[in-house]
């Protein structure tokens, strides 16, 4: 036993009683140094109330007649002493308090209400939980990685804000047969949402719903029934290179791999690129890649550098026919497009959501035109990789022409310039 | 290590001279200690704080009856001779861990998923790691040990949790309170009471 003044549990050979209500009862029930033996029971203990309603409270002092009376008592909540006027003295011994229109609770470990005596000592204290019962958690969405897990968000009820502890609970089963299960991994992706890590079945749908629960009631979400299998997404394509293409100043080359875990079932999956200056927070889009895993980007700016973006929608796993969820975006990759001395164009893409009409349409056509010539004609070395490289070449000729007549790159004439001093 | 007042007594026996090793050991004890004096008092601040007030402010003067079988290093425990000293700060850190931990329990129901139910399962656990390093030293340099103390069964504490929770939200903030001073009065004590073993540490 520490130094100090003995304890009260004494060095005995008998069992030591069990800890905590001996502890408590040395908090509550032991003297206090110098103070007598002397202490006082609130009422109600612990109460529960809503937000706007009224509380009687009651101090009853016990111990010996020396100790004190209910004349010298007064209240504090958390920690503020109460005005004298909302209390009043039942008898020599309890002193009583009424409150009303009590706001939410200060901390969810309830809020303080203390009894003391005149000279400012604790004689008793209550907690108060004041607070609204759960509303209904609505808008539940869910998705699985790679078939494998289920996480779900949710939205809490009144904005969550009860003033009291609310415990959600995310509850699943099979549609049509099976038990409640519930989830047990909690605020993986934010303080309303879940994980199910494994065990869940596909191609058979499952019903979802959250339930939330404090001391003033319950409320259930209305119930999600999904397949796991339309609402899948999965990792960002990896491995995404962006390169020049040759010496086409306008002209980005992308490409990107098939993310691993389920390249086995990517048939129809789409991709999504977005790029953008180096400067710039304007992100382009160019949607419906299909199922390629490169594409060419078009209409860039010369001599920029450019970051680029790549992500999948495992779309139509299993035959599926729902919209299928977008991965996060893979990690951006950096490229520069040949400098030129002609400014370039404004900017387009591979496939322009309403980009320039002298790319998309005009490349669109080439292509079809070659395809014809080589069905129809006896052109079977033609192809796109000959018409950019006729496109380089016409740049480069056109660079020799204005060098050699002295045009600058605004289309103005300059003079010869001597060595530079 | 030179003599000086407070400086451990029974190293008079020149048989027994202190290893560099055991210097070493006593070094790491006492930074140890260190570390947790720091640690005590956050766990002390979170604590009040989500107690609410009037927990944590200056002035708040709850009861302090000693708790059972532990109470704050006393009066006259600085004039005690090192070695008693010692034995008494391994006594208060083997006793302080299922104290923390039945505070938990009962946390867990006033606040529950917040960070301080870790915050106490780390500092039950920092106590014992602590308290059992001090042993070490203590019988490295050759100390009596101290006297075993009768420690309550895990099951026991559990039902006493549950049975505690019953009296009420305010008495089971107060014990906690109370727990957490003690845990940081002991550790501290630690810490100044191994600083007079360490060479060149506070006479």
């Amino acid at each position: 036993m520490p130094a100090g003044r003995p304890g009260p549990a004494a060095q005995s050979a008998r069992r030591p009683p069990p800890l905590l209500p001996l502890l408590l009862l040395c908090v509550l029930g032991a003297p206090r140094g110098g103070s007598g033996a002397h202490t006082a029971v609130i009422s109600p203990q612990d109460p529960t109330l809503l937000i706007g309603s009224s509380l009687q409270a009651t101090c009853s002092v016990r111990g010996d007649p020396q100790g004190p009376t209910a004349e010298g008592l007064y209240w504090t909540l958390n920690g503020r002493r109460l005005p004298p006027e909302l209390s009043r003295i039942l008898n020599a011994s309890t002193l009583a308090l009424a409150l009303a229109n009590l706001n939410g609770s200060r901390q969810q470990s309830g809020d303080n209400l203390v009894c003391h005596a005149q000279d400012g000592s604790i004689l008793a204290g209550s907690c108060l939980y004041v607070g609204l019962p759960p509303e209904k958690p609505f808008n539940i969405s869910c998705w699985s990685k790679n078939m494998k897990d289920l996480t779900c968000r949710w939205t809490p009820g009144a904005h969550g804000e009860t003033f009291l502890h609310t415990n959600y609970s995310l509850k699943y089963k099979l549609r049509w047969y099976g038990q409640d299960n519930t989830c047990e991994e909690y605020h993986t992706v934010g303080p309303h949402s879940c994980h199910i890590p494994k065990d869940l079945a596909l191609f058979t749908p499952y019903e979802i719903w959250v339930e939330a629960t404090n001391r003033l009631g319950s409320a259930r979400s209305d119930v999600l029934t999904l397949d796991i299998l339309d609402v899948v997404t999965t990792d960002p394509p990896p491995d995404v290179h962006v390169s020049r293409v040759g010496g086409l100043e306008d002209q980005l080359s992308v490409r990107w791999v098939s993310p691993p875990a389920l390249k086995d079932f990517l048939f129809q999956a789409k991709y999504q690129i977005r790029y953008r200056v180096e400067d710039s927070v304007d992100w382009k889009v160019v949607d419906d890649v299909s199922n390629q895993t490169s594409c060419r980007l078009a209409g860039l700016k010369p001599g920029t550098v450019y970051f680029v973006q790549v992500r999948c929608n495992p779309f139509g796993i299993y035959g599926s026919k729902k919209a299928g969820i977008w991965s996060e975006w893979s990690h951006p990759t950096a490229a520069s497009t040949p400098r030129s001395e002609r400014p370039g164009p404004g900017g387009g893409a591979c496939e322009p959501r309403g980009g320039e009409p002298s790319s998309g349409p005009v490349r669109r056509e080439l292509k079809q035109f070659l395809g014809w010539l080589k069905k129809h004609a006896y052109c079977s070395n033609l192809s796109f990789r000959l018409y950019d490289q006729w496109r380089a070449w016409m740049q480069k000729s056109h660079k020799t022409r204005n060098q050699d007549e002295g045009i600058l790159p605004s289309g103005r004439r300059g003079s010869a310039r001597g060595p530079a001093r | 290590m030179s003599q000086r007042e407070g400086s451990l007594d029974f190293q008079a026996d020149s048989s027994i001279s202190p290893l560099p090793l055991l210097e070493a050991k006593i070094h790491q004890t006492h930074s140890l200690a260190r570390l947790l004096t720091k640690y005590a008092e956050q766990l002390f601040q979170e604590y009040v704080q989500l107690q609410g007030d009037p927990f944590g402010r200056p002035g708040f003067s709850p009861p302090r009856p000693p708790v059972a079988g532990l109470s704050a290093p006393g009066a006259g425990h600085a004039g005690l001779p090192l070695p008693e000293r010692l034995r008494l700060d391994a006594g208060a850190l083997a006793a302080l861990p299922p104290l923390l931990d039945a505070v938990r329990r009962l946390q867990a129901e006033l606040n529950p998923r917040t960070a301080l139910l870790r915050r106490l399962e780390e500092a039950a656990r920092r106590a014992r790691a602590l308290g059992a390093a001090l042993e070490a030293v203590l019988a490295a340099l050759g100390a009596e040990p101290r006297e075993p103390r009768p420690e309550p069964a895990a099951a026991a504490a559990a039902a006493a949790a549950a049975a505690a929770a019953a009296a009420g939200a305010f008495p089971a903030k107060l014990l906690g309170l109370r727990v957490c001073g003690l845990y940081r009065d002991w550790v501290s004590r630690t810490e100044a009471d191994l600083g007079q073993l360490v060479p060149g540490g506070p006479a």
